[in-house]
């Protein structure tokens, strides 16, 4: 067995999974003011997928989570961490019903939140429980029904936000294997608290001494600000661990961004010398699913040869609370 | 005009796709169709292009490009 001080966390299988129904821009400007030419010029989103009424985030998790295992050829994993701003309960968290479902009934089981950083944030908490020997294996899921808290006439929100879930299989092997993870990088400013977030539903809201707005049951965010922070923080996250990897931007092959916004994204390449021809991007087909869009994003660029093993990858999140998160890996043969 | 101000309508007609025919000092982004999430990309990418730092206030929809014009000549002034 590697010792745990030479111990790394190494990609070892990913599925995805998305609801089968798909939004298109032209229904959502049937019901909001908007068009089809305003959501692509401003986004860069064509369509994304919504759940279904009677589906929830752990039903998402569940077939990415069966995916990511068949691709790594495990039946069981140690652990299981689902990254979600959605889970299906308040309390308990989502991801023990997830392993059990998974026939995984036993093992560690938790959530993370961190909005959208949530896959990053996961990705190195369960690098740790590797790292410290907690866990040979890993699943890490990012799935979310953004659908379910968007306000239905926030024009803003409801253009942007798609449902869907990716998942990765993590065990445990040597830091210089393909597909071992890290250095890590994230951070986190809650002075931007306020930026992104659900008012309602948690101890502030219920404790105020008042009944909550009808608002405050959905997700609002203060775009400009947060677009101007999202390439901020990206951006020097971003460089903090290709600095610490010893990697130059030319040398990274695939540039993995949280998918929120393709003009951000673009900003981002630009801002880190990294060819805007090397970004990952579905966002045009997935929108913007929070916790689950690296791990989507991912998913869809294996599958279509987009990431081939031997690409040198770099990973950076920006999301609420505010958080952000960065990492590298050279892509294994999965 | 001034120069900072054929810098900012190079920024719109090469970036942003706006027609050089609907500029004018006194026309305002609204008018462009520039909303605010477009104006934090129009500030990062004028950031680049002047090479300072611009106030995150220096640019809302309503405002005119001969007004935010004259507001960055302003802080070009005070940064040298």
């Amino acid at each position: 067995m590697t010792p745990h001080n030479r111990r790394a966390a190494i990609l070892d299988g990913i599925g995805r999974w998305v609801p089968p129904r798909l939004v298109t821009n032209a229904e959502l400007s049937e019901r909001l003011d908007t068009s089809d030419e305003w959501i692509r010029s401003r986004t860069g989103i064509t369509q994304r997928h919504w759940a279904d009424a009677g589906m929830a985030t752990s039903d998402l998790a569940v077939e990415a989570g069966a995916r990511a295992l068949k691709s790594s050829g495990s039946a069981a994993v140690d652990a299981v961490v689902l990254a979600t701003t959605t889970p299906d309960r308040l309390c308990p968290a989502t991801a023990p019903e997830i392993a059990s479902r998974l026939g995984m009934t036993g093992v560690a089981a938790y959530d993370i939140s961190a909005v959208c950083t949530g896959f990053l944030y996961a990705l190195a908490t369960s690098a740790g429980l590797i790292h410290t020997g907690v866990a040979e294996r890993v699943l890490v899921i990012g799935a979310e029904t953004y659908s379910s808290i968007l306000n239905p006439d926030d024009r803003g929100t409801m253009v942007i936000f798609g449902d869907g879930a990716g998942a990765v299989v993590l065990r445990a092997g040597e830091p210089d294997e393909p597909g071992a993870l890290g250095p890590f990088d994230l951070g986190s400013d809650g002075e931007g608290a306020h930026l992104i977030s659900v008012p309602g539903g948690g101890s502030r809201q219920r404790l105020a001494g008042r009944p909550p707005e009808p608002a405050d049951q959905y997700f609002a965010m203060a775009g400009a600000e947060v677009f101007r922070q999202a390439v901020e923080r990206m951006g020097t996250s971003a460089r903090t661990v290709l600095e610490r990897a010893g990697w130059q931007p030319s040398e990274v092959d695939r540039f993995v961004s949280h998918q929120a916004n393709l003009r951000i994204m673009h900003r981002l390449a630009d801002a880190l010398g990294i060819d805007r021809g090397r970004m990952i991007s579905n966002i045009a087909r997935v929108g913007n699913t929070a916790a689950a869009s690296i791990p989507l994003a991912l998913a869809d660029a294996a599958e279509d040869g987009t990431l081939q093993a031997g690409h040198r990858v770099l990973l950076t999140a920006f999301g609420g609370g505010l958080t952000w998160g960065s990492t590298v890996l050279t892509w294994p043969d999965l | 005009m001034t120069t900072t101000y054929e810098k900012m309508a190079d920024v719109l007609v090469e970036k942003f796709g706006v027609d050089r025919d609907e500029l004018r000092p006194d026309v305002t982004f609204e008018d462009l169709e520039m909303d605010s999430l477009f104006l934090v990309e129009f500030v990062l990418t004028l950031q680049s292009e002047l090479g300072l730092k611009i106030d995150e206030d220096a640019a809302s929809p309503r405002d005119t490009l001969g007004a935010v014009a004259e507001i960055l000549e302003a802080q070009i002034a005070r940064a040298s």
